[in-house]
């Protein structure tokens, strides 16, 4: 049986065997050594570590997503929808079952009108390589659901998603108002971190960029739900194992009265412009227009260049004239300056001066010019305001004591907050000497109270502020903070102190502005409306001269903006307006029949 | 073969083993119970053919053409490189269709058969030039192996070589002076001779930083371990597997698998059931039944017995986290043709080694 056998002797051989014994022994030790290291590694993993580790694995294959909430109606006052979140269906890549070959080719069939097979399969291709659930096709409609249901089965590897998207009252007059969406981004951020309790900005894709959207956007914004499911380590395959239900977001009510806000759209034509309508019994606030505006669908979805133009639009659809633009307001001002001179006795109602058309500033030797050619002869307060006389008022205003005039401002919510809810809006700006410090250099002097005493020079006032001083003065003085959905509840007034009976007189001359015949109003025909107001035109350029003021008329955009403001009905006022026509020249002609018209729909319909 | 009751003991212990291996292929891939039965059978009938065809064929005939045998599997390691298809950026396998084999994992037995072949010739004496002679030996045919690359197979290779020098006798001096070479020149081997792939292997397991993919399978691995807890998931239970977070979950890190589903005392059965099975093969091979001046069966018997019990080993570390992670099959466990054709042989060659001392 063996071939080799050697001959070597026992003793050697024994040798041999038992260095081989030996060394055997020592490897099984080894080997026995090991396995009690291994036993004691897995103890230590699987019971001492087990639980932690366990965990871990539990870790690994749960996983929770979020499901976006359903965002909360914004409703007018009565009740129309004028946004609100619709469920919209897309197509989706499915990452389970992936899309054949086949499945593509049926799919872009279905939908050749809006896709073809190469682009799908891109799609396809891109989405299983990220392995992300890519969407295809969005926002498809319910015949085009259907179609895709009917042929499920050929479309393997592509599901239905469900979302929401914002749609919006298309009429151009809510843009503004409402506001608009837009996707989160760093200064949203840093706007809601500190408004919004326990603010989370990776759990929202977008957000309200301005209006109502922006302003309420804790309470539109709802709760989200969330969905758990268990993922494999690739995430292409998902068992969802529970659901919690989103919670919606509230609803907004606002103050707009539907047919109203589209009404004073309307009636701004292809006028550059806004109206602002504040109702007296809350301070809220019926009517916001700004002319021109868009559809706030419009901006959903709109490419960067689209985008770019209505930014680079010259008569600026996106901005809000109601809430941010700045005009002179004019004579319109000149209303609030009488209780003012009233209140301090720089005039009485009795007081007359003569008006050639003229005032003669003797300190400076400068010589004013009134609109009207020739002056208004002998005038007193009331038929300066129902006449707009420039040199009764101005002659008032270098009598103005520069404390208590920026106190008159403060106290009508110049340089402060006027809206809480209106967003952006902009400042009146309160003309102090600090600010014309900071913006000219120097201080106030009384040369620059001539122009500010009739609205112009350095005052501006935006459409929202005009109309909340028409409801100053409607309401004696006594105002609120006027509100789109909510109000503050605080209680304002102006700081001048005068009696019933000149309100009632200065009630008079705003009356007579529009019903008698020589007011500057009376071309509005308010027939039995009951408004008072009065008239103002914004002079666009500084014109010192007649001839040049022809040759600026020339040019549309340097003529001057019409405003009227008023209040109606004048025995127990309920409503008060700004409405600011730009380039529209003559407050009382364009202006003012505009107001009418709102305020008529508006009290008609009580 | 007589059975006596330790035998019976190794044999029923290995047939557990196998049992509780294709269970675990099985859970892994759970395609369908047709799938159990194919592996059960495929090992059960591998183990048992190759046993009684080397029952059959005389030892002394197979060692003759010990030298033969190694050259051949040289040859076709080599020829793998250049023709045989690449898994992974290392080519090392031969596709049959219905089974790929590893060549190089057939060089521990080949390489064994020579050793063995080349001893019997000189006695089992051992002077200078056929130490160095078998090392060289061993080292070069290496380099193959490693060149594939596949490190681990070429390492544990060398390692399992100088155990088979080791237990033939040579002088332990080798040993020592080849330790402490080894950690002297580890640093100088680690920059310029190993590829970027085996360096970050390395550095995976220095390393505590958790995003590497490498580590981040050993946690997996670990985190399948711990998830069996004392009495485990339950058998098709293991949500590492089912959830795919376990990468190699057929292959090399099959037994975190196990440990999941069937707990610590899980693990202890197999242990056990190792643990016996290697302790009374190497016992069994050691035993003296009648002293012949050929030691080639003691040193086949003990040898292979030894290689089946540190490769098992050799996995639980590695998939326990206690040594870096080289692609070391679990005998038994890992589904993969070779390894079982391989273990197959090693029982093949302890069985007839022992029925050879008879």
């Amino acid at each position: 049986m063996h071939i080799h056998q050697s001959s070597l002797s026992p003793k050697l051989k024994d040798n041999r065997y038992s260095i081989y014994r030996g060394r055997t022994r020592l490897l099984l030790a080894l080997f026995i050594l090991i396995l009690a290291v291994s036993t004691g590694r897995f103890f230590y993993l699987q019971i001492i570590k087990g639980g932690e580790l366990r965990d871990l694995r539990e870790q690994n294959i749960n996983d929770f997503e979020y499901i976006y909430p359903k965002r909360g109606r914004i409703l007018s006052s009565d009740g129309v929808v004028l946004a609100e979140d619709r469920k919209i269906y897309s197509i989706a890549i499915d990452l389970e079952q992936k899309p054949s070959e086949r499945s593509i080719e049926v799919f872009a069939n279905i939908f050749s009108d809006k896709t073809d097979f190469e682009s799908v399969k891109s799609k396809v291709e891109q989405s299983l390589k990220f392995r992300r659930s890519d969407i295809v096709l969005t926002k498809i409609g319910q015949e085009e659901l259907a179609k895709f249901l009917v042929r499920g089965e050929d479309l393997i590897g592509f599901s239905i998603v469900e979302d929401y998207e914002r749609q919006y009252d298309p009429h151009p007059s809510f843009f503004h108002v409402l506001g608009h969406m837009g996707y989160l981004n760093q200064s949203d951020i840093d706007h809601f971190s500190p408004k919004i309790d326990g603010y989370n900005p990776k759990l929202w894709r977008k957000v309200g960029k301005s209006g109502i959207e922006r302003v309420y956007e804790n309470e539109l914004q709802g709760k989200h739900g969330t969905k758990f499911f268990q993922r494999n380590a690739r995430g292409d395959r998902r068992v969802i194992t529970d659901q919690e239900p989103f919670s919606e977001g509230n609803e907004i009510r606002l103050s707009i009265d539907y047919s109203a806000q589209k009404l004073a759209y309307e009636l701004m034509q292809n006028n550059k412009g806004s109206i602002v309508v504040i109702d007296l019994k809350d301070f809220s606030i019926p009517v916001a227009v700004s002319t021109p505006s868009i559809s706030a669908n419009d901006l959903r979805g709109i490419s960067t260049a689209q985008y770019q133009e209505l930014l680079n639009d010259p008569s600026r659809p996106l901005f809000n004239r109601a809430f941010m633009g700045l005009y002179p307001p004019g004579s319109s001002i000149k209303p609030l300056f009488a209780t003012f001179a009233l209140s301090n006795a720089y005039t009485t109602w009795e007081e007359t001066i003569f008006d050639d058309g003229f005032f003669r500033f003797e300190e400076e030797q400068r010589v004013f010019n009134a609109w009207k050619e020739g002056g208004h002869g002998y005038t007193d307060l009331s038929k300066a305001l129902i006449e707009s006389s420039n040199p009764f008022f101005m002659n008032l205003s270098v009598k103005y004591e520069k404390s208590k005039f920026v106190e008159l401002l403060e106290s009508s919510s110049f340089g402060s907050k006027l809206c809480e809810d209106c967003y952006p809006h902009q400042y009146s700006p309160l003309i102090n000497d600090s600010w014309k410090r900071k913006n000219f250099g120097k201080d106030l002097f009384k040369g620059d109270f001539i122009n500010l005493g009739i609205g112009q020079g350095y005052m501006l006032t935006t459409p929202l502020h005009l109309s909340l001083i028409a409801g100053i003065l409607a309401s004696k003085g006594q105002y609120k903070l006027p509100y789109l959905a909510k109000s503050n509840s605080l209680e304002f007034s102006i700081n001048v102190d005068i009696g019933e009976a000149d309100w009632v007189k200065l009630n008079q001359a705003l009356i007579d502005v529009v019903y008698s015949s020589n007011g500057t109003g009376y071309r509005i025909n308010a027939g039995n409306l009951n408004l008072a107001g009065k008239s103002g035109t914004a002079q666009v350029v500084d014109i010192s001269s007649r001839e040049e003021y022809d040759e600026v008329r020339e040019n549309i955009n340097l003529r001057d903006h019409a405003i009227f403001i008023g209040y109606a009905p004048f025995d127990d006022p309920r409503y008060s307006i700004a409405v600011i026509v730009e380039n529209g020249e003559s407050g009382g002609r364009v202006a003012g029949p505009i107001a009418r018209d709102v305020l008529k729909e508006l009290l008609d319909d009580i | 073969m007589t059975f006596d009751l330790r035998t019976t003991i190794l044999v029923f212990s290995l047939a557990l083993i196998i049992l509780m291996g294709s269970l675990t292929v099985y859970s892994v891939t759970s395609i369908d119970v047709y799938y159990f039965f194919r592996f059960l059978l495929i090992s059960i009938f591998a183990v048992l053919l190759v046993t009684l065809i080397f029952n059959q064929i005389n030892l002394n005939r197979i060692l003759s053409v010990g030298w033969v045998l190694f050259v051949l599997n040289i040859i076709i390691v080599l020829s793998v490189e250049l023709f045989g298809s690449e898994i992974k950026g290392s080519k090392r396998w031969i596709d049959f269709g219905f089974l790929s084999l590893q060549p190089s994992e057939f060089m521990k037995i080949t390489f064994a058969l020579f050793v063995i072949q080349y001893l019997r010739f000189y006695s089992f004496q051992f002077n200078t030039f056929r130490s160095f002679f078998l090392l060289g030996v061993l080292f070069l045919s290496a380099i193959p192996i490693i060149i594939q690359p596949d490190l681990g197979t070429g390492l544990v290779y060398v390692l399992l070589g100088l155990m088979l020098l080791f237990i033939c006798g040579m002088n332990k001096f080798y040993f020592i002076s080849m330790a402490i070479f080894g950690i002297l020149l580890s640093p100088i081997i680690y920059s310029f001779g190993l590829t970027a792939y085996q360096k970050s292997r390395i550095i995976s397991w220095f390393s505590s930083d958790q995003t590497l993919s490498e580590k981040w399978n050993i946690l997996q691995s670990e985190i399948s371990i711990g998830s069996g807890g004392i009495f485990g998931e339950g058998f098709l239970n293991s949500k590492q597997n089912e959830f795919n977070f376990l990468p190699e979950a057929d292959t090399d890190f099959i037994f975190s698998i196990y440990a999941e589903q069937f707990g610590f005392l899980g693990v202890l059965i197999i242990f056990i059931l190792v643990g016996l099975f290697i302790l009374l093969a190497t016992i069994i091979s050691m035993e003296q039944k009648r002293l012949t001046d050929d030691l080639s069966p003691y040193f086949l018997g003990t040898y292979f017995s030894l290689v089946i019990g540190f490769s098992f080993l050799l996995n639980i570390l590695m998939v326990s986290g206690l040594i870096p992670v080289v692609g070391l099959p679990l005998p038994f466990f890992t589904k993969g043709g070779s390894s079982l054709l391989c273990f197959s042989i090693m029982i093949g060659l302890i069985f007839s080694s022992r029925s050879f001392l008879r």
